[in-house]
């Protein structure tokens, strides 16, 4: 789980040796200048969030496993996955409503649903 | 990758491009160095794209496990973060191995190479621009670090409350517990002034030496970890040719001020390519 080293410093950093600080390839390879802008925006985040994040992460993963807490799995807020199945439900209560309302459904309005849901989820980023 | 739920349309098998660096004409850039390496997880060869007086170092990934929804799946994830990052790092340095290269920022992609030669082309003279300002030149990390409290136990917080027996305190005994904790944090403060001085004087003796230099973000303690702390992540561009009178100079500078300074490269000057 801590392979992702936030605290040792020391390794000699020669180029591209898995002993290079993680720490230290992250704050170069994200944080930089945008030099030229790609085709795909993939939003990256702040480096300092990422970080954050990360660390909380690492430091209380185990522990709070240990204890059997892994609300952070579920929550949509944290957990992309999460996100996703939160998505997915919503997606099938929204299906099982119009079929109930439309008994006679077919497939043009199943993609109307689905058009929708992907507006909506491209809206929650 | 997973899609969050069954689309109409088939998963789109088409390749992007993912551009790692940017060197001079291709005889600087040894084929050999980068078409031997991985790349990013899941992609083909990485080769050279020549776009002119310009290579591109890039590789063709597939397209539906490079956007911006599995991005942000993979930086919800340590290990992945880890996986990517390590590889475009690893294609960068050995881009630069045998001439200047302009690292790209993590995951810039293109729908194909002809995209991507023309984003090159329309930046042309930047990058023609960088390539001069970091030929012959490397990156340095230089971190400064708190001096360890002198004597370790008496300083941390009450992590281990092991003493089981507790007597019944002594009169003034919450006094003196007081007094024992303001003097802890007068002593701490005063260190971590000592060591931000050290920073500073460390960091200007390094400018005078270097060819450019920036802060980084220090990085906090990690909770769990050996509580070392960062005064000073600064980087700095420095002349190939006086490489060794860094690494001199930081080891001159740790042993006068006993503090640890750490120094990490030569990195490819990932922190001088971004403005110019």
């Amino acid at each position: 789980m801590t392979d992702l080293d936030f605290r040792q410093g020391s390794p000699p950093a020669n180029g591209p040796q898995s002993t290079t600080n993680l720490a230290d390839i992250l704050e170069r390879v994200l944080d930089k200048g945008i030099v030229i802008a790609g085709d795909i925006k993939i939003d990256l985040l702040d480096i300092e969030l990422l970080t954050i994040r990360l660390r909380l992460f690492v430091a209380s993963v185990d522990t709070a496993k240990k204890a059997g807490i892994d609300w952070w799995e579920t929550d949509p807020a944290l957990s992309s996955r999460a996100k996703r199945d939160a998505l997915e439900d919503e997606n099938r209560r929204l299906r099982e409503r119009l079929q109930a309302l439309e008994p006679a459904g077919t497939d043009e309005t199943d993609r109307n649903v689905d058009d929708r849901d992907n507006s909506k989820e491209a809206g929650q980023r | 990758m997973t899609h969050p739920a069954p689309r109409d349309r088939a998963p789109d098998a088409a390749g992007v491009t993912y551009v790692f660096a940017v060197c001079r004409g291709t005889r600087a850039v040894n084929t050999a160095d980068v078409t031997g390496l991985a790349g990013m997880p899941g992609g083909a060869a990485v080769r050279l794209l020549p776009s002119g007086p310009l290579t591109a170092v890039v590789q063709t990934v597939p397209a539906d496990d490079f956007t911006d929804e599995v991005w942000q799946a993979r930086l919800s994830d340590p290990q992945e973060i880890e996986r990517y990052a390590r590889a475009h790092h690893e294609v960068v340095s050995a881009a630069a191995v045998h001439g200047p290269a302009v690292p790209l920022p993590l995951a810039t992609l293109y729908h194909d190479d002809d995209r991507a030669r023309r984003a090159l082309d329309g930046e042309a003279h930047r990058f023609h621009g960088v390539l001069k300002r970091i030929a012959h030149h490397a990156e340095w990390g230089v971190k400064v670090y708190e001096p360890e409290p002198p004597a370790a136990q008496e300083e941390r917080e009450p992590a281990p409350v092991g003493d089981g027996g507790r007597e019944a305190p002594a009169p003034g005994a919450g006094l003196a517990y007081l007094n024992r904790k303001r003097g802890v944090q007068e002593r701490r403060e005063r260190r971590r002034e000592q060591a931000l001085s050290v920073a500073e004087s460390v960091d200007a003796q390094l400018r005078a030496l270097a060819a450019a230099s920036r802060r980084l973000r220090t990085h906090a303690a990690v909770p769990g970890g050996d509580g070392r702390v960062h005064v000073l992540n600064a980087t700095y561009l420095v002349a190939d040719q006086r490489a060794e009178e860094l690494a001199a100079l930081v080891r001159a500078l740790g042993e006068r001020t006993g503090t640890r300074i750490e120094l990490t490269g030569p990195w490819v000057p990932y922190s001088f390519v971004g403005e110019v």
